[in-house]
């Protein structure tokens, strides 16, 4: 594992409306690592997982990925991050229902240019590491919460990223799917050398974590990397 | 189960729809809007009989009575004289008055009689004479303005109208002499023809708002399904749950009742204010005939509850979600062909078996029949979905998620786009009756407007003031040219001979060379020429020896009658009449259709060979060519003549005229379709961004993974186009087809079977805008904010 931050934010400042996420969060993350954000309800884990991920942009502070400033990137080429070098997994909502597994899971591919075929290919061996290839031709209407989660991993793991945002990955299952899944994450992440930012609240799920950050009243209260 | 199960469930879902939040309550709100505006159109077209019914009792009640003779004046009657003058394209109606005695008759809608050159106006008038737009007509008027019309003396508010008090009218130039107000005006049967045409635009522009109305009830269907879910948990059973979606829906119909109520309450005072299809009615009249009414606010709510029980059927609600059958059911197709089948059997017996002087048809049949066919049509469109996206296969990644979505839902987009079939399908069905139809109801006038636009005829005292008259149309600002004769008669001269009652005559015009032209075709003509103008039997007109036995080169004719009726006057019988030797070097020449259409007969004269000042009680006749550079030319020539005399006749040429009741009905059907087309759009819309709404999630997760917006922009389109295209197909095949039984039912053939391309288009750019206008709130929720749970 390098030591060299491969994800780093600084000063992060985010409010929505008059409510503040984020007060001056600062996050770092080592390419490989699993680093677990924890902390309660509306702390501002989520919102920090979003700016990390270049989803939202914050109102201050920096992230750097790769060398690369993320927040001086246009809408489109944060797009084409999220698509080339970024997975994500969260609790809910996330699958095209109207698709079915394989499509799903092939989506991410297909969105990068590559052929149907070979993306459903590439699609299948996907649900096949994560033990749910009978779910192929179903619909995620048709199969269990966890399956379904396993269906989001798949995906999230497909274009082999550099790193995975799962956010509460576990948050709608029992104890027991919620762990087949963590492990499951956590090892083909292993297996891939991606990094994982994973928020939850659960001490158990974050216990697969190398690392773990709590986030409280928007602010990252004890990290390692904190400059 | 009992009555109060039912009314306690329904109310319990009356309650979630109103109480369930700001989601709740915004869905809510839209369906009550989409209600509303169907129950608005609904209760605005079940009014239209009766705001048509109103204007004739109106033009009625204002005519004068004519059912009694009135030989002699009396202490309240009065001459009367109907005068139309158009005005920038607008028709300004008056009626000019003179008292014969000391208690003339009110005119309805006055409070008194006008004093002598005072008229009253409607309100539009005034406002327009009021107005810088008004100059040139007030010239025109030159009556002071003493009061306003109120609404018994008008058809509309927007009416232009005057009634003025003038000391010119006498028996020799009025419309009549009355006492009173208000009589029963014959009505002009519609033929058979329009009948039809009104009946099926009206089962076309109606059926759309039923459907759009079952489209509204289902707003939201996917986060009420969320719902019902948690009620199942709490344990209502499936039956319960049902219902209480019912009473959901039911909410939305009854405050989209209010809704339409209200908002045709607002229309309804607003209708003296817009002007469609040339009517514009007093709130008064807009009153929807009472069945019709009635049916509509127990219709809808009821619908409302049927269609969600209907919706719900293939959706399985248990307590821990929502299960769509894995495999939907197949839609079958028989019953749908069957109500197709249905329709055109009614219309089957009628084909070939309508004339058109019919004036009577049986429009029970014929409705339900072009109903069937419509309503078979729109069932047939969510089978052809479904059984043409189960045939696609996944593309692009934009294409692959429309067609996937469509394939699991195939039914939600082609309810919204079954609007579109019924209003494509009876658009095309017309468009082919109006082709067919319109050579019946367009006559072309003979009149040739490239020669000149406005024909005006006036008396004139003498020849000499006739030609001064011509002399200042000549003048006007914004004439090109004027054809100009001063007309009169010749008769022939001596006694009568056996078995006449009155001397045999002929008409005789005095013009230039240039003008006579314009009558007939000249080999050559120089002043002092004259000529016999024959028709050989042209157009109806009398045969030429009618015109021989008077008029021949050489034969002598005289100025005036030789043998003038008891009755006329003193002046025109005051001796012989002055004689006239036609010259022998007089020519026949053949006659033409002057610029107004007619053929003319009897004698053409140049002012050397005849002086005007000899013909008796002349007219003058002006044909004006306008001068398209002068703005208002038209207006300037109608504000000389009405100077020169206002009872003068001022006819604007125009080469064809079309059916007035033709027009109207076509004038209608088109505001209609556009009402209804823009309904469907709105429909499509509503239906877009909701399901969009209900994604909302979804959209976010899809942005999170990188998913570009145009990807998501272009499966919307897709989404859109794909039944969207279908549909119209469907009503291009559809259309084509009831238009060909319409007009087999008329014996008529189809003219033109491309008329479905217009209407094509107008489903395109439909499927464009509903796209485009959806991209903001796609954007909008294409944000993150769509990922925060807190």
């Amino acid at each position: 594992m390098s030591h060299a931050p491969l994800l780093k934010a600084t000063g992060l400042d985010k409010a929505y409306g008059p409510t503040p996420a984020l007060a001056g969060a600062s996050f770092a993350l080592r390419a490989g690592e699993v680093v677990a954000v924890m902390g309660p309800s509306g702390s501002g884990k989520s919102t920090l997982l979003h700016c990390l991920a270049g989803i939202v942009r914050p109102d201050a502070g920096t992230i750097t990925y790769d060398g690369r400033e993320l927040t001086a990137l246009s809408d489109t080429a944060r797009s084409s991050l999220r698509r080339t070098d970024f997975g994500f997994v969260f609790q809910f909502g996330q699958l095209v229902p109207e698709l079915t597994c394989v499509e799903n899971v092939a989506l991410p591919l297909r969105l990068n240019g590559e052929k149907r075929k070979a993306a459903e290919a590439r699609a299948v061996e996907w649900l096949a590491r994560l033990e749910v290839d009978d779910t192929a031709a179903k619909r995620p209407g048709e199969i269990s919460g966890g399956q379904g989660q396993r269906v989001a991993v798949a995906r999230a793991l497909v274009t082999a990223p550099r790193v995975i945002f799962a956010d509460e990955p576990t948050g709608a299952l029992d104890s027991l799917n919620g762990e087949r899944v963590m492990r499951l994450l956590t090892d083909a992440s292993r297996d891939t050398g991606a990094a994982v930012v994973l928020v939850t609240h659960e001490a158990r799920v974050a216990a697969y974590s190398d690392r773990e950050i709590v986030v409280r009243d928007g602010a990252v209260r004890d990290a390692e990397w904190v400059a | 189960m009992t009555l109060r199960t039912w009314v306690r469930d329904l109310a319990l879902g009356a309650r979630f729809a109103v109480t369930g939040g700001r989601t709740g309550r915004l869905r809510t709100l839209l369906t009550a809007t989409g209600v509303g505006l169907g129950v608005t159109l609904l209760l605005l077209a079940a009014a239209l009989p009766n705001m048509l019914f109103q204007r004739e009792v109106r033009e009625s009640l204002r005519a004068v009575d004519g059912s009694e003779s009135i030989d002699s004046p009396r202490p309240d009657s009065f001459l009367h004289l109907g005068r139309a003058t158009d005005y920038r394209g607008d028709v300004v109606s008056g009626l000019l008055l003179r008292p014969e005695g000391d208690r003339p008759t009110v005119p309805p809608g006055a409070k008194a009689f006008p004093a002598r050159g005072e008229m009253l106006v409607s309100p539009a008038l005034r406002e327009l004479l009021d107005s810088p737009d008004g100059d040139l007509l007030a010239k025109r008027l030159p009556y002071k303005v003493a009061g306003t019309i109120g609404e018994a003396g008008l058809i509309g508010p927007a009416e232009l109208r005057y009634v003025a008090h003038v000391g010119f009218l006498t028996t020799d130039n009025f419309d009549g002499r009355g006492v009173r107000y208000g009589w029963s005006v014959p009505e002009e049967p519609m033929n058979a023809f329009l009948i039809l045409l009104v009946l099926v635009a009206s089962v076309v522009l109606l059926v759309p708002v039923l459907v759009f109305i079952a489209t509204a009830v289902r707003f939201g269907g996917e986060q009420r399904d969320r719902r019902l879910a948690a009620l199942r948990l709490v344990g209502a059973d499936t039956a319960m749950t049902r219902r209480i979606a019912a009473g959901e829906s039911l909410a939305g119909a009854l405050l989209g009742l209010l809704v339409g109520l209200g908002l045709f309450a607002v229309a309804r005072e607003f209708a003296g204010t817009f002007t469609i299809w040339d009517v514009n009615a007093y709130p008064s009249d807009v009153v929807p005939m009472p069945a019709l009414a009635v049916l509509v606010l127990v219709t809808v709510p009821v619908a409302s509850v049927v269609v969600s029980l209907f919706a719900l059927r293939g959706v399985v609600i248990e307590p821990l979600g929502v299960v769509r059958t894995s495999t939907p059911r197949r839609r079958r197709v028989w019953w749908r062909l069957l109500l197709t089948a249905a329709g055109v059997a009614l219309l089957a017996p009628v084909i070939g078996g309508i004339e058109l002087s019919q004036t009577g048809i049986d429009s029970t049949q014929i409705g339900v029949g072009v109903a069937l066919a419509l309503v078979g049509l729109t069932t047939l469109l969510p089978w052809l979905v479904e059984a043409v996206v189960k045939r696609l296969h996944a593309g692009p990644v934009a294409w692959q998620l429309a067609v996937r979505r469509l394939q699991l839902s195939s039914g939600t987009a082609a309810r919204a786009v079954s609007g579109i079939v019924v209003a494509a399908t009876g658009a095309i069905a017309l468009q082919m009756l109006f082709q067919a139809m319109e050579s019946d109801f367009t006559q072309g006038t003979g009149a040739d407007s490239s020669r000149a636009q406005i024909a005006i005829g006036t008396h004139a005292k003498d020849g000499d003031e006739a030609r001064a008259m011509i002399g200042r149309f000549e003048r006007t600002e914004g004439v090109g040219d004027v054809i100009g004769v001063v007309s009169s008669s010749v008769w022939r001269p001596g006694p009568l001979k056996k078995g006449e009652e009155f001397a045999p005559m002929a008409p005789i015009r005095v013009g230039d060379c240039a003008s006579l032209a314009e009558f007939a075709t000249l080999p050559s003509c120089r002043e002092g020429d004259v000529f016999v103008l024959l028709t050989h039997g042209a157009q109806g007109a009398p045969p030429d020896s009618w015109v021989t036995r008077t008029a021949r080169p050489g034969v002598t004719v005289a100025l005036g009658d030789p043998h003038p009726h008891p009755d006329a006057p003193e002046s025109r019988r005051k001796g012989p009449p002055p004689e006239w030797r036609i010259p022998a070097g007089a020519r026949f020449v053949d006659s033409r259709p002057d610029p107004t259409g007619m053929y003319e007969y009897g004698v053409l004269a140049t002012p050397s060979a005849i002086g005007a000042a000899r013909l008796d009680t002349p007219d003058a006749t002006a044909m004006v060519r306008l001068d398209p550079a002068v703005p208002d030319a038209a207006e300037h020539v109608r504000n000389t003549a009405a100077d020169i005399d206002p009872t003068a006749w001022v006819r604007t040429l125009e080469d064809t005229q079309q059916d007035a009741q033709f027009s109207s009905v076509r004038t209608g059907i088109l505001v209609g379709s556009t009402l209804t087309m823009l309904l469907v759009a709105a429909s499509l819309l509503v239906t877009t961004l909701e399901q969009l709404r209900d994604r909302k999630r979804l959209l976010s997760s899809l942005v999170a993974f990188g998913t570009r917006r145009s990807t998501l922009s272009w499966s919307v389109l897709w989404q859109t186009a794909v039944p969207m295209l279908l549909g119209l197909g469907l009503a291009v095949l559809g259309g084509l087809g009831l238009g060909f039984v319409l007009l087999s039912m008329t014996a008529q053939r189809v003219r033109d079977w491309w008329v479905f391309l217009p209407v094509t288009g107008i489903g395109l750019a439909l499927i464009a805008a509903v796209t485009l206008l959806s991209m903001p709130l796609l954007w909008r929720l294409m944000r993150a904010d769509g990922l925060r749970t807190e």
